[in-house]
């Protein structure tokens, strides 16, 4: 089995392995994510891309103990900030890192405050909480930190309530609440696909910004490729509760080893010259999580299916790329067409000598 | 804010004013009149008497527009059969007893309310959800005048079996004789509070900004706090008008069964004895006490919701 720490000599900010998420329904348990593991760059951006409902969000959730359970369930794997292990915590002791080592901030900042609070006193909460600042303290640094969000007049704004907020400028305020403690992780569930587009980018250049002031580490949940190529540094593609390709930003958008890498990218607007105006969708629908097919979950979907992946998902192969740079990740993809056997396809870059890492 | 209240005062004004109209039209289409006693009166007397009380003039304008005049200086005027005194006197005494028993009342409901409707919420579909939903359903379809028949005669049993007079099971005076009839009286709007506390506080536990409190590392009780409870209880604060209503209007079955001298039991004497003054002034006084209720609990909400108090 792969663990992100053979990646070395990566330093990490955080680390999964193996991690398996369940939830009881009514219809039965939902395996939601099987079987996940990748690594957090120190300083970097890490983009999980994927469809709705590949288990992005649940993964993240995972991590930060926000999955209710029951229903759900963590039934195998760790995840790791710095040497604290993460799951199976308990909630006193996570409450201790949450808000204060990891921050989050969430898809719709509309819904994400409490409407009968201020805003200073939901930013002054985790500071009082993690700090043990007092009232008029905790007031002073909410106002400081709304500044370093760049919203105007943070003092008076500081002491309205969330409806007189626009949902770009409560976006924001999420970013000011996650970043109350310097916190070395921020995770940003599907940041900005609630704002309309100009907000976004706005959105998107302050975490770049402030990234580069506090040193923190990204995890960038969304769906959006356009997103992934602005920010993210590392990039995970999920589908069907598993990761099925990792590498850096550039290997993913060129090099793809994944025929859903690649089905996900025909299925993304271009405005590039030369590129065909028609959007591809990806035919089918993603496999049932009740009951997880054995093989790859791609297979009913994926153009280059072979007989052996009905059978069988393989670990991940190692693609090895001339044009790879030494501080990038490996690129790795889980894939037959990686194997050294399989037979050469166009469009997905395969491996010469394809080699299963185990 | 101030804006605020005082267009919902002047609102009242206008409430209170067709509630005495309509009252003064319904008073003076029932048939019978107060001065149709058993005895017999000769004409002279009637005529009297009927001077005496404004009965002789035509009942549209002069005596509404009387009654409204009066009503206005907030004299409410002379009992018809009390003698010698004035509804206000009537009122000033009888009210104080049904609004002690009545604020005790709400206190119950809106405490049990809303802490049972919290426990049952965060205990969803376990024991103590079921234990207390199904006693909530007992509560709401059981009418009040059973419970008070049913909590005097536990009372009863209960001093019977100490030997000692623990609680009385009537009449009016020291603080325990409240308890009960308080108890009996604000039962079902407890109920009524619990369903509705469950179903906001279950609503509020999946919300977005809960996710966010817990993402931030709150403990799990200030986010109940501060979080939960204040956001779940603003649908609680909507309806704690009607509620108020509720249980001022079932204290005339409460203060009958339990021989309380409140002011719902001196108006249903006063409607079997057809006493104009005093019906009338006791509805309009029960219509203004309402309305400004309900006035008092928009005010409260606007300030625990600022989205009413800004917006």
């Amino acid at each position: 089995m792969s663990s992100p720490h053979d990646y070395a000599p990566h330093d990490y900010a955080m680390t999964v392995d193996h991690l398996e998420v369940e939830f009881d329904t009514y219809g039965g348990t939902v395996h939601a994510v099987r079987d996940v593991s990748f690594g957090l760059r120190r300083g970097k951006t890490l983009a999980i891309v994927g469809e709705s409902g590949c288990g992005k969000s649940v993964t993240v959730q995972a991590l930060m103990g926000l999955i209710p359970m029951p229903p759900g369930r963590i039934t195998r794997g760790s995840a790791k900030l710095g040497d604290t292990e993460l799951i199976g915590l308990r909630e006193r002791t996570l409450n201790r890192i949450r808000g204060n080592r990891i921050g989050m901030i969430f898809q719709d900042p509309m819904t994400s405050l409490n409407p009968t609070m201020r805003i200073g006193d939901q930013i002054v909460e985790t500071l009082r909480v993690h700090r043990g600042m007092s009232i008029r303290e905790g007031f002073k640094e909410a106002e400081r930190l709304l500044d370093r969000v760049r919203i105007s007049e943070a003092q008076e704004r500081a002491r309205q309530y969330p409806f007189e907020f626009s949902g770009g400028m409560l976006q924001r305020v999420m970013i000011a609440v996650a970043l109350a403690c310097s916190p070395e992780v921020l995770i940003a569930d599907e940041p900005t696909t609630a704002l309309d587009v100009t907000i976004q980018a706005q959105i998107l250049d302050l975490m770049q910004a402030l990234q580069r002031e506090e040193g923190m580490s990204i995890i960038l949940i969304t769906h959006d490729l356009g997103v992934v190529a602005r920010m993210a540094d590392d990039v995970a593609v999920m589908y069907a509760g598993q990761i099925v390709e990792t590498g850096s930003v550039e290997a993913i958008f060129h090099r793809g080893g994944h025929p859903y890498t690649l089905g996900l990218r025909r299925a993304t607007p271009s405005n590039a010259p030369g590129r065909a105006q028609q959007l591809e969708p990806i035919a089918g629908s993603p496999p049932d999580l009740f009951h997880p097919p054995a093989g790859c979950g791609y297979f009913a979907r994926c153009p280059h299916a072979m007989r052996i992946c009905e059978r069988r998902m393989p670990e991940p192969f190692e693609l090895t790329e001339v044009s790879g740079r030494a501080d990038e990740i490996r690129h790795r993809a889980r894939c037959w067409l990686q194997h050294a056997q399989a037979p050469r396809t166009e469009g997905v870059n395969q491996n010469d000598a394809g080699r299963e890492v185990s | 804010m101030w804006r605020y209240t005082v267009r919902r005062l002047i609102q009242g004004v206008i409430t209170v004013w067709f509630i005495a109209t309509a009252t003064f039209a319904a008073m003076h289409m029932v048939p019978g009149d107060p001065l149709g006693s058993e005895r017999a009166t000769t004409e002279s007397i009637r005529q009297n008497l009927e001077a005496r009380y404004g009965l002789d003039k035509p009942v549209f304008p002069d005596q509404y527009l009387i009654f409204l005049g009066n009503m206005a200086r907030g004299d409410f005027g002379i009992s018809f059969t009390q003698q010698n005194r004035s509804v206000n006197d009537i009122i000033r005494e009888a009210f104080p007893v049904s609004a002690q028993l009545g604020v005790l009342a709400v206190i119950f409901a809106a405490l049990g309310g809303v802490l049972l409707g919290a426990l049952t919420a965060l205990n969803r579909n376990r024991l103590p959800d079921v234990i207390i939903m199904f006693l909530v359903i007992l509560g709401i379809s059981i009418p009040s005048f059973v419970f008070a028949a049913l909590g005097q005669l536990a009372v009863v049993r209960l001093n019977d079996w100490t030997g000692q007079s623990l609680l009385p099971v009537a009449g009016w005076g020291t603080f325990q004789h409240m308890l009960l009839p308080a108890l009996v009286l604000g039962l079902g709007t407890m109920a009524f509070l619990t369903r509705l506390m469950r179903s906001s506080m279950l609503e509020v536990v999946n919300t977005d900004y809960v996710r966010t409190a817990r993402a931030k590392g709150v403990p799990p009780l200030r986010v109940f706090w501060r979080h939960q409870l204040r956001n779940a209880v603003l649908p609680v604060i909507t309806v704690l008008g009607p509620a108020i209503a509720a249980i001022t209007t079932g204290g005339f079955v409460v203060e009958l069964v339990f021989a309380i001298p409140g002011l719902g039991r001196t108006f249903v004497e006063a409607v079997q004895q057809l006493d104009y003054t005093l019906i009338m002034g006791t509805t309009v006084f029960y219509g203004a006490f309402l309305v400004l209720m309900v006035i008092l609990v928009d005010i409260i909400y606007g300030w625990v919701d600022p989205r009413v108090r800004l917006g």
